[in-house]
C-alpha cells in the first residue's frame, strides 16, 4: 500500500506557521522550527520495512505552501493518509480532510494524536475521517493495521486491532476497545533518517546548540512520571514504555559516525534516570562518542538526576537539559502534581551547571488560580536563577488547557475556560479566567524573557563560556543568535493580546 | 459514548484538587525487612489523603532526589506503608532501606490513576497480576475495600518473596516462583496464566516489570480478554 505520513503546512491569520513545539504542542511562529515527529518516523520506517510504499510528507519542513502540499498529495494519490491531531489545529484538520476526501475519495484518512485519541467520535462526526487511532503507539498500531487493510477488503467490519475507532461501511462507528498501554519499544525500528529527510530538521531547532542536530528515537514513551495535570503524557490510559539502553546507543553511534550529527536530542517526556542514565552515559564514553564533538541533550524533571549521574552525563558530552520549572510556589506545583519541591530546584540546577550542563528552563504562567503574589514569586525566582548562572536559557509559555488533559478537564469543570473555539488553544493568549488581569501574566512573560538582555546575565554567560570547553563558544554564534530571534518571536506572540479584554472570548463549554 | 465508558473503565479521577495533593516531611515509624532485597517502610500518615493504587514520590530530606512508590497500606489505615525493593546501586531505594524509626522522609503526592472504579468496585471480578513489589497497589486495594472479588497472581524469583502472604485470602493468592522450588506454582506468572486462564470477563490490573506487562497483555488478548479490561502500571 502507499501510505502518506502527512503534516500539512498550517498558517494562521498573521501569516505565522504552526510548528510542533515542546511536548508536541502546536504554536504559531513567523520563523518556525522543525521538529522531527519521531514516533511517526518509526512508523514510516516500519511500514517501509514491511514492503509498503511510504511517502514522508511533511509540508512544513519541506517548505511547501498549503496549495502545493495538497496538490502534491493528490497527485501521489496514496491509499492511506495519516495525520496527527492536537487541539488548536483540529478545525483545520477537519476542513482539510473534507477537502481532500473530495479530491481523493478512495484514500483512507487516519487521525492520530492526543486530541482525537481522547475524543475519537468528535473527529469522526466533524470530518470524513475513516479511522481514529486511540493509541499513542502509532508505529506499533500502523505496523499491524496497514497490512490488515491491505489484505482484508472488509477491514472496517472485521479489524480487531485494539485502540481503533473505525467508520464502517454503513456509516456507523466501531470501537475496538482500549489500546495496549505498554509496547516493547525495542521491536519498533529506529528512524530511517534518509526516509524522513532528516536534514530538513537539522538546523531550525532551538534545542540544538550545534548543527546539524537531530532527534533520537525516544527512549521513554510517554513519561515515566506522567502525573503532571497539564501534560498530555498523563492519564489513566497511559503508562510508559522504555527502550533498552543498548539499542539507543546503537542509534547514537550511527548518527554520529554515519550522519555526522553534532547534536542529538531525545524528546522523551522525561529521559532515563538512575541506573539507565548512568549506563547510557558510560556507553557513550565506552564507544568513544563523547570525543566526536557531538552534544547530547534530553528533557528531565527536578529530583530525578543525582550529582553522580550528572557528572557522568557531563563527561559523556551531554549539554542541553530541558527542565520544567512550572512555577516557584509550592501550591501551584502541588496543584499541577509536579512531584518536586521548590526548595530543591536550586540544588538540582547547581549540580548541572557545576559540571557544565546547560539547563534550559521551561516556565509557564497563567494558571486559573495564579495570584499576583505567586506570579511575582515565579518571576523573581527565575530572575535569581538566571542571574546567578544556575540556568542558562529559558522559555516561557502560557499554560493552555489542551487535548483533554486533567488540567483541561479541570478548567471545564471549574467553569474557567473562556472559549469554545479550539483555534484559541494555540498558546498565543490566555483562555482561562484568572484572579488577576491577563495583562499581568503577559507582562511577566516579557519580564522573564528580558532577563536574557540583563548585563549581569550576559556577564554570567561569558564567565560560563570561559570556564568550560572551547567548543562552547559556538553557543554565542549559533544558539545565542537563534535565542534572541526566538525571544523576539515569543514576545510578539505572547504579548500581542496585551491590553485586550480578558473576557472577549466565547463563554466556556464542556464539549 | 465509547470514551465515557473508557473513562469509566479506567476510572479517570479528574476531580482531585489541591487539597488532595500533599507534600511534607513525615516521621519514619519503622522499617521491616521482608526478604533479602525487600522491605516495608512505615511512615506517619500525617494529613496525606490518597486513593488506593495511587503513588507518591519519596525522597530523603534535602537529598533533592525522589522516586515514585505505590501506597501499600490501606486508604483508611493510620500509618502509611510502602513495599520497596532495594535496587543494587540505586539512587533512592538503598537510602530508604537505611531509614530507621525517628528519621524523616519527604513525601510528594498522592497522584495517579491506577485505581479501582470509584463507584461499586466490589461489583466486578478482578485479576491482579504483579511481579515483585508490583503487588503493592493490590495489597492497598484489598486493605482499602472489603469484599473485593479478586485473584492475585504474584510472580517472584524466590520463595521468600511472598510478602505478608497472610494478608490475602488464602485461595485468592497464587504465588509463582521462577528461580527455585516452592510457592503455588513453579514458573513465571506468565506460564501460570497461559496454563490457567482466569476468564475473559474479568478486569485485569497489571503492575511491575514492563516485560511482564507486555507478555501478559498478549496472553490475555489470546484468551479473548478485551483491551478495555486491561489496565497497567509499569514500575520499570
Ligand atoms: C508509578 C511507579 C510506582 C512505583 N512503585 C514502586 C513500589 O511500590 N515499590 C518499589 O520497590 N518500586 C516502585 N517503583 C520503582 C521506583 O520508583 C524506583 O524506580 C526504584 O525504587 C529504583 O529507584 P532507585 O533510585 O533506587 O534506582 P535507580 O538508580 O533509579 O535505578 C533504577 C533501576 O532499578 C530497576 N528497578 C526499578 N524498580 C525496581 C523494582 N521494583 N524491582 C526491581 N528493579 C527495579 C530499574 O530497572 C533500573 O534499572 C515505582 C515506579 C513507578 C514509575
Ligand atoms: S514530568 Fe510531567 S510535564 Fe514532564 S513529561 Fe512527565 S508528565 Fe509531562
Amino acid at each position: 500500500m502507499k501510505v502518506a505520513i502527512s503534516y500539512p503546512p498550517i498558517l494562521n491569520r498573521f501569516g505565522q506557521k504552526a510548528m510542533v513545539s515542546q511536548n508536541r504542542n502546536v504554536q504559531f511562529f513567523q520563523k518556525p522550527t522543525y521538529l522531527l515527529p519521531v514516533v511517526q518516523g518509526q512508523a514510516a520506517t516500519w511500514l517501509e520495512q514491511l514492503g509498503h510504499q511510504v511517502l514522508w510528507d511533511d509540508g512544513n519542513s519541506q517548505l511547501k505552501s498549503y496549495r502545493r502540499w495538497s496538490d502534491d498529495l493528490v497527485r501521489e494519490n496514496p491509499d492511506v493518509i495519516v495525520f496527527e491531531s492536537t487541539t488548536p489545529v483540529m478545525k483545520f484538520y477537519w476542513s482539510t480532510i473534507v477537502e481532500l476526501k473530495n479530491r481523493l475519495p478512495e484514500s483512507i484518512f487516519i487521525m492520530t494524536g492526543y486530541h482525537s485519541m481522547r475524543r475519537p467520535e468528535e473527529t469522526l462526526s466533524k470530518s470524513p475521517t475513516d479511522l481514529v487511532l486511540r493509541s499513542n503507539h502509532i508505529d506499533f498500531v500502523l505496523a499491524k493495521l496497514i497490512p490488515f487493510i491491505a489484505k482484508e477488503p472488509n477491514w472496517r467490519e472485521t479489524c480487531e486491532i485494539e485502540g481503533l475507532v473505525i467508520r464502517m461501511k454503513n456509516g456507523n462507528t466501531r470501537d475496538t476497545g482500549h489500546f495496549r498501554q505498554v509496547e516493547p519499544l525495542e521491536k519498533s525500528p529506529l528512524v530511517d533518517r534518509d526516509l524522513v529527510q532528516w536534514k530538513n530538521y537539522a538546523k531550525e531547532n532551538g534545542n540544538f546548540l550545534q548543527t546539524p542536530g537531530t532527534y533520537a528515537s525516544s527512549v521513554i514513551r510517554d513519561c515515566m512520571f506522567g502525573k503532571c495535570t497539564f501534560c498530555r503524557y498523563n492519564g489513566g490510559d497511559l503508562t510508559f514504555s522504555m527502550l533498552p539502553v543498548e539499542k539507543s546507543l546503537n542509534e547514537y553511534e550511527r548518527l554520529v559516525n554515519d550522519y555526522g550529527t553534532k547534536e542529538i536530542f531525545d524528546d522523551s517526556g522525561v529521559w532515563y534516570r538512575g541506573r539507565e542514565a548512568r549506563e547510557f552515559a558510560q556507553g557513550i564514553i565506552d564507544r568513544g562518542l563523547h570525543k566526536k564533538g557531538c552534544y547530547f541533550g534530553f528533557n528531565t524533571r527536578f529530583e530525578y538526576l543525582d550529582e553522580k549521574t550528572i557528572a557522568l552525563l557531563a563527561k559523556a558530552n551531554f549539554r542541553f537539559i530541558l527542565i520544567g520549572l512550572e512555577a516557584a510556589d509550592d501550591e501551584t506545583l502541588a496543584r499541577l502534581k509536579k512531584g518536586y519541591q521548590i526548595q530543591h530546584v536550586e540544588r538540582c540546577l547547581s549540580w548541572m551547571t557545576k559540571y557544565g550542563l546547560h539547563p534550559h528552563l521551561t516556565i509557564m504562567v497563567g494558571y486559573y488560580w495564579q495570584t499576583q503574589e505567586q506570579l511575582d514569586q515565579t518571576v523573581s525566582f527565575v530572575k535569581d536563577l538566571m542571574l546567578r548562572g544556575l540556568a542558562r536559557t529559558l522559555q516561557v509559555t502560557l499554560c493552555t488547557p489542551l487535548d483533554f488533559t486533567e488540567y483541561h478537564e479541570e478548567c471545564i469543570r471549574e467553569g474557567v475556560l473562556l472559549t469554545r473555539n479550539y483555534d484559541d488553544h494555540d498558546m498565543s493568549k490566555l483562555i482561562v479566567k484568572t484572579p488577576i488581569p491577563h495583562d499581568s501574566y503577559y507582562l511577566a512573560v516579557r519580564q522573564m524573557y528580558s532577563i536574557a538582555f540583563h548585563p549581569q546575565f550576559i556577564l554570567r554567560q561569558l564567565k560560563f563560556l570561559f570556564s568550560f570547553r572551547k567548543r562552547d563558544w559556538q553557543f554565542l554564534f549559533t544558539y545565542g543568535l537563534r535565542a534572541i530571534r526566538r525571544v523576539r518571536q515569543h514576545i510578539f506572540n505572547l504579548t500581542r493580546e496585551q491590553g485586550k479584554s480578558d473576557n472577549k472570548l466565547e463563554p466556556a463549554h464542556a464539549d | 459514548m465509547a470514551t465515557d465508558s473508557l473513562k469509566d473503565s479506567l476510572n479517570l479521577n479528574l476531580k482531585a484538587n489541591y487539597a488532595d495533593v500533599h507534600k511534607a516531611l513525615h516521621n519514619v515509624l519503622g522499617n521491616e525487612s521482608l526478604s533479602k532485597n525487600t522491605f516495608k517502610l512505615i511512615i506517619e500518615r500525617g494529613h496525606l489523603n490518597f486513593r488506593a493504587g495511587q503513588c507518591v514520590n519519596l525522597g530523603l530530606p534535602n537529598s533533592a532526589i525522589n522516586r515514585e512508590y505505590s501506597t501499600y497500606s490501606g486508604e483508611k489505615e493510620n500509618e502509611l506503608e510502602f513495599l520497596i525493593r532495594e535496587v543494587e546501586d540505586g539512587d533512592v531505594s538503598p537510602a530508604l532501606r537505611k531509614l530507621n524509626r525517628g528519621d524523616t522522609i519527604e513525601i510528594d503526592g498522592a497522584y495517579g490513576l491506577f485505581t479501582l472504579p470509584e463507584s461499586k468496585p466490589e461489583d466486578r471480578s478482578y485479576v491482579f497480576v504483579a511481579t515483585g513489589t508490583g503487588i503493592a497497589p493490590f495489597h492497598c486495594f484489598i486493605r482499602s475495600i472489603s469484599n473485593l472479588d479478586y485473584t492475585i497472581l504474584h510472580g517472584t524469583r524466590l520463595n521468600e518473596e511472598n510478602y505478608e502472604i497472610g494478608h490475602y485470602a488464602e485461595d485468592s493468592y497464587i504465588h509463582c516462583v521462577s528461580k527455585e522450588k516452592g510457592g503455588n506454582f513453579e514458573g513465571r506468572v506468565t506460564d501460570y496464566l497461559r496454563q490457567n486462564p482466569q476468564g475473559a470477563e474479568k478486569h485485569y490490573y497489571l503492575c511491575g516489570n514492563r516485560n511482564m506487562a507486555n507478555e501478559v497483555y498478549d496472553i490475555l488478548r489470546e484468551q479473548k480478554v478485551s483491551g478495555s479490561n486491561i489496565i497497567t502500571e509499569v514500575f520499570f
